[in-house]
């Protein structure tokens, strides 16, 4: 999947909100691709629009995202209806709301498979009740035949998981699938992911505020602020030598990588961007530490500069800075 | 308007306790129309002995005389306390006692008006749900756009309709002018119906009668509907707001998410999460059907419980009017463990013990 100069905009009282600003972004083949950044900085935004799932009266979604030989942006509701739920599917952060209270979730599975498949109704509740054990749930059987209510937070978030899966998709996107959850299920959860990615080569995008979790299972990492990528390249590369004061701040701001996880992180000084209006220069600007003069003028171009090959950023600093950046940011990460 | 009720109260248990409550509902309301009617200017002995033929002929006298014979042949000479006691002892076996015009048995008329009334309201709530769902889901479907606000202008407008007015507005348009139903009456005489349950549909069924079908629905069409109509426009309310909010449930966007039409996503996730509240509707305004049914049932001459009702409080008849209060009463009783049972049905997680 590729992704180019994807935006989405949303018309709001105060004129048109720029959730996604202009995103440039490929996915490679079953990578797990992790989506890091403050709350409303467009993740969910960017996740939903890649199958459309944000149309409606008040969204402007322009751009591309190409994908199998098409454009999702430009295609219809139909084609689109062709692609959600069996080439790209999407487990929601909230099980619980995502499920519909009032249907068995053996049926919730079936559906999805049913949708896209002439298969007979116990042939689909078969499937789903082998799905229900795939994704690790302990009595497929049995859970097939409760309803949501009945079934414990992390169970849920496994319905979740085994219906995305149902079509065995080339792409799922998980939107913070862990977040509600207490530390041991998320554990169990995202080895579950990571199993999926190894045993059916599944690409998986996983929104995450959580580093610790990038640390455990991501591949690449791409940080995203105010609707934009500002820093991209593979785990490693971003955890261990960010490029961006943002990213910088980010890290800085977790109190061990590979310390317990948090829901959401410890604010960083200063507030994200979520007006309507931008600054015409670096969209991080007014909360960093180290802005000189220049980095007002143009929004700087996501390009390899200082990191490895794929390591991108989106800052003017130069080497030397940004080292003295890098072992400042344990002191003053960021303006305050 | 937030009509959900909170889990707790919908649960089976629930059932039992307003199950067990009819009875102690029933005592009091029967006491209250004891007393009302009693209080009620007038009595059956005057309105008897003055009615009686050629009343005007009569001297105040001979009314005097009249009145204390019929008195003391309907017991209304006892105490009041004697005349409660007897009654509730009535109540209690079941028998409502002799109409004090005609001698009819009351327990037998009631057996007659009230399967016709429960036909009516029934007939009602289901145009009245019908009606409203549709509307109510096209308005939430084109929200905002003209035919949302026509549909809920006209949704307005039938809610604050009198039963009254339509009913005479709906016969001398579909009845008088066009001819087209008729206007009077339950079932025709000609049609020579020996009623066993009184349920016109069964007894078609039990006694293999379908022709009886046909004028029936044609008899029932302008009163259940001249009912329906405002209730009809409430449901298309309460069915367009809960719609508008079902569609903003997270789970909507799963059905989306997993490649469902519209249609689909509305038929199988967003009617039924968004039918709870009708059910809720259906609930507190069956009360007001009822009241309405009393109303149309007598614009219509429609032989129910309402027309019972209205009949006998005009010639002070206690017991015919004691025993349509009722069975009124019980009708609603019923019919809101009817809707909690339905509660059960749509909603699963009420249905913990
Ligand atoms: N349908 C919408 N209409 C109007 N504004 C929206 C809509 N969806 C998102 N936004 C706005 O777009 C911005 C980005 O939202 P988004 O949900 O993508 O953030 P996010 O990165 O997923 O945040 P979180 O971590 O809290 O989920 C926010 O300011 C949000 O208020
Ligand atoms: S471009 Fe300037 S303001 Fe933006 S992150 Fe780099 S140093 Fe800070
Ligand atoms: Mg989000």
């Amino acid at each position: 999947m590729e992704i180019r100069d994807l935006r989405v905009e949303f018309d709001v009282p105060a004129g048109r909100l720029p959730a996604v600003a202009g995103i440039d972004l490929d996915l490679r083949r079953g990578e797990l691709l992790a989506l890091v950044g403050e709350s409303g900085s467009g993740k969910s935004a960017l996740s939903m629009s890649l199958v459309g799932l944000n149309r409606g009266p008040t969204a402007h979604i322009s751009g591309e995202v190409r994908f199998g030989g098409r454009n999702l942006v430009a295609a219809s509701e139909k084609e689109l209806r062709g692609v959600r739920g069996r080439d790209i599917s999407v487990v929601f952060q909230d099980a619980l709301a995502a499920l519909n209270p009032t249907q068995k979730v053996g049926d919730q599975v079936a559906e999805m498979i049913r949708t896209h498949r002439k298969v007979g109704r116990r042939d689909a509740w078969k499937r789903a009740e082998e799905l229900l054990g795939e994704v690790g749930i302990a009595n497929p059987v049995q859970a097939a035949r409760a309803y949501p209510h009945q079934l414990s937070g992390g169970m849920r978030q496994r319905v979740m998981i085994a219906i995305g899966l149902a079509n065995d998709p080339a792409v799922l996107i998980a939107d913070e699938p862990t977040t509600a959850l207490d530390v041991t299920i998320q554990a169990q959860v995202l080895k579950l992911l990571k199993r999926l990615q190894a045993e059916h080569g599944t690409t998986i995008v996983l929104i995450t505020h959580d580093l610790g979790v990038v640390a455990e299972v991501a591949d690449r990492v791409a940080v995203m602020y105010a609707g934009r990528v500002i820093e991209q390249g593979t785990r490693d590369e971003v955890l261990f030598h960010p490029q961006h004061p943002y990213t910088m701040a980010l890290l800085h701001s977790v109190p061990r990588v590979d310390g317990p996880h948090t829901d959401r992180l410890p604010a960083i000084a200063g507030s994200p961007l979520t007006g309507v209006t931008r600054p015409s220069g670096c969209a991080f600007a007014p909360r960093c530490a180290f802005a000189s003069a220049g980095c007002g003028d143009h929004m700087p171009e996501l390009l390899r500069r200082y990191g490895g090959s794929g390591h991108l950023d989106r800052c003017l600093l130069d080497e030397p800075a940004r080292g003295r950046a890098r072992a400042g940011s344990d002191s003053q990460a960021v303006a305050p | 308007m937030n009509l959900a009720v909170p889990g707790s109260l919908r649960t089976p248990w629930m059932i039992v306790k307003r199950l067990a409550a009819v009875p102690l509902v029933m005592l009091a309301l029967a006491t209250m129309v004891f007393i009302a009617m009693r209080m009620l200017p007038g009595s059956p002995a005057t309105s008897l002995a003055v009615g009686g033929g050629a009343a005007s002929q009569s001297t105040a006298e001979e009314i005097a005389e009249n009145e204390a014979r019929i008195n003391e042949a309907l017991g209304l000479n006892e105490s009041l306390a004697d005349q409660y006691t007897t009654f509730l002892h009535d109540v209690a076996t079941l028998d409502l006692g002799r109409s004090f015009y005609g001698g009819n048995d009351i327990t037998k008329l009631l057996g007659e008006a009230l399967p016709a009334t429960i036909e009516l309201t029934i007939a009602a709530m289901l145009i009245a749900v019908l009606i409203g769902m549709v509307t109510g889901v096209v308005a939430a479907l084109r929200k905002d756009t003209w035919i949302d606000t026509t549909t809920r202008a006209i949704g307005t407008v039938s809610f604050s309709l009198p039963w009254f007015a339509l009913g005479v507005l709906s016969i001398v348009i579909f009845g008088v002018w066009l001819r087209w139903l008729p206007v009077i009456g339950r079932i025709p005489n000609a049609l020579d119906y020996h009623p066993f349950t009184n349920f016109v549909l069964l007894d078609a069924i039990l006694q293999d009668r379908p022709e009886l079908i046909w004028p029936w629905i044609k008899h029932l069409i302008l009163p259940a509907t001249t009912l329906a109509l405002s209730m009809a426009g409430f449901i298309t309310r309460i069915v367009r707001a809960s719609v508008l909010e079902v569609l903003s449930d997270d789970f909507v966007r799963t059905a989306r998410m997993k490649g469902l039409s519209g249609g689909a996503i509305l038929r199988r996730h967003v009617l039924r999460n968004s039918s709870l509240p009708i059910v809720t509707v259906l609930g507190l305004q069956f009360g007001s059907l009822l009241g309405g049914s009393v109303i149309t049932e007598t614009v219509f001459s429609y032989p129910g419980v309402g027309n019972l009702l209205i009949n006998g409080i005009m010639q002070r008849d206690y017991p015919i009017v004691q025993g349509a209060a009722l069975a009124i009463a019980l009708l609603f009783t019923l019919v809101n463990v009817v809707v909690d049972l339905l509660y059960l049905a749509l909603d699963p997680r009420l249905r913990k013990a």
